[in-house]
């Protein structure tokens, strides 16, 4: 079972880390779309990073 | 963005245009090379294992030994460690799963055959799909579809106004990203092996042909390197084969446990 | 031959989180094999570890393709 769960993590990270990425990226993009304000994007992915290491140390990180 | 452009006479190396093959029959659009060869697999891998099991003794032929430790090996090692218990149901579909995967990408370095079905990214993607169906269809039965997707969006222990962050890039990772990587991996894989090999026949054969005597020297260690490389390709077949049926188990044990 | 410049970026600048991820695990795989019992407590810095460097990777990646 450890063999299979610890697979299954190094896999989780990087899903989340692409989902993060991919989607608050995405909403940062469209939002500087509209708005016509280039920078929003770069928050965009930042946000969207802060986010998945936090859900990663939610689910691994803690004791 | 800075463009890059150079052109030259000579080599052409080779691109994506290599992996769109035309129809085997001038007037049939979907007969193509990799069609056919997915055919072929599920002809080779059906006769295989009938043939196989056909005769099953207590003191098993070779044929029957090889196919039983193909099936033990996703049984015990691939099912069982992963699913646990009532792994029994998923013993089916997975070891279709890795068989059929298995066969198609051995045909990238079988000769005359020489093409994987997988480095075309549709097939990929309805295997992709098939696990993923599967996979979600486990959790919402075992767990009630209200449960499962609380489960899947919800991370407890956090305060509120943190879920307008986590819920979409957990919803995000579930639905989307998981199949998705799922089978651009396997693609990936397969059409970067082909290509590579592509590269160094091709270069080769080209550098044979060269007028200089000096590239017709080096030629050799293109080839040389091609088949080294041809092993290399089989050990990374095997291993997609492996991963893509290892993360199903992953994904229906992680869909089966009540907390995830 | 085509192709854009921003990927040869991205190329020399994954290499950066690669050599990371390979010490991450060589000292977690160190660190379990001299002392088994340690796992539980070295498992979770492995994997933030892991997804510190490999985050820095897929910003890389993205960059690459917005800018």
């Amino acid at each position: 079972m450890a063999r299979g769960n610890e697979a299954d993590a190094y896999w989780s990270i990087f899903g989340y880390l692409v989902s993060g990425l991919l989607f608050w990226g995405g909403v940062g993009y469209f939002a500087a779309r509209f708005f016509d304000k280039p920078y929003l994007t770069l928050i965009g992915l930042l946000v969207g990073i802060t986010g998945a290491i936090y859900l990663i140390w939610l689910r691994f990180g803690r004791q | 963005m800075i463009n890059l452009h150079f052109s030259g006479e000579g080599f052409v190396p080779p691109s994506t245009n290599d992996f769109n093959l035309p129809p085997i029959f001038e007037n049939i659009a979907w007969l193509t090379k990799p069609v056919l060869l997915v055919f072929l697999s599920v002809i080779l891998v059906s006769l295989f294992f009938v043939i196989s099991a056909r005769k099953a003794a207590v003191v098993p032929s070779k044929l029957q030994f090889a196919g039983e430790s193909i099936y033990a090996f996703v049984r015990n090692d691939l099912a069982r460690d992963v699913i646990g218990h009532d792994f029994m149901r998923f013993v089916p579909y997975l070891f279709t799963l890795f068989t059929f995967v298995l066969t198609n990408n051995i045909f990238g370095i079988v000769p005359f055959l020489q093409f994987p079905a997988m480095s075309h990214v549709g097939f990929p993607y309805v295997l992709a799909l098939f696990s993923f169906f599967v996979f979600h269809y486990v959790g919402i039965r075992k767990q009630g579809l209200g449960k499962y997707l609380k489960d899947i969006a919800f991370m407890p222990g956090v305060p509120k106004a943190v879920y307008i962050l986590l819920t979409p890039i957990e919803i995000a990772t579930f639905f989307l990203v998981r199949p998705l990587t799922l089978s651009l991996r396997l693609f990936a894989n397969m059409f970067a092996g082909h290509l590579l090999l592509l590269v160094f026949i091709m270069g080769g054969e080209y550098m044979l042909h060269d007028s200089h005597l000096i590239m017709k020297i080096f030629a050799p260690f293109s080839f040389t390197f091609g088949i080294a490389l041809t092993f290399f390709e089989f050990m990374v077949q095997c291993l997609q084969a492996y991963i893509f049926t290892l993360l199903t188990a992953l994904y229906i044990a992680g869909a089966l446990a009540d907390e995830h | 031959m085509e192709g854009t410049l921003n990927l040869v970026g991205f190329g020399l600048s994954a290499i950066g989180p690669a050599i990371a991820t390979g010490m991450i695990f060589a000292a977690y795989i160190n660190g379990v094999a001299r002392q088994p019992e340690a796992r539980s407590v070295l498992q979770p810095i492995a994997f933030l570890g892991f997804a510190l460097a490999e985050a820095l990777a897929l910003f890389g990646l993205v960059l690459a393709f917005v800018l």
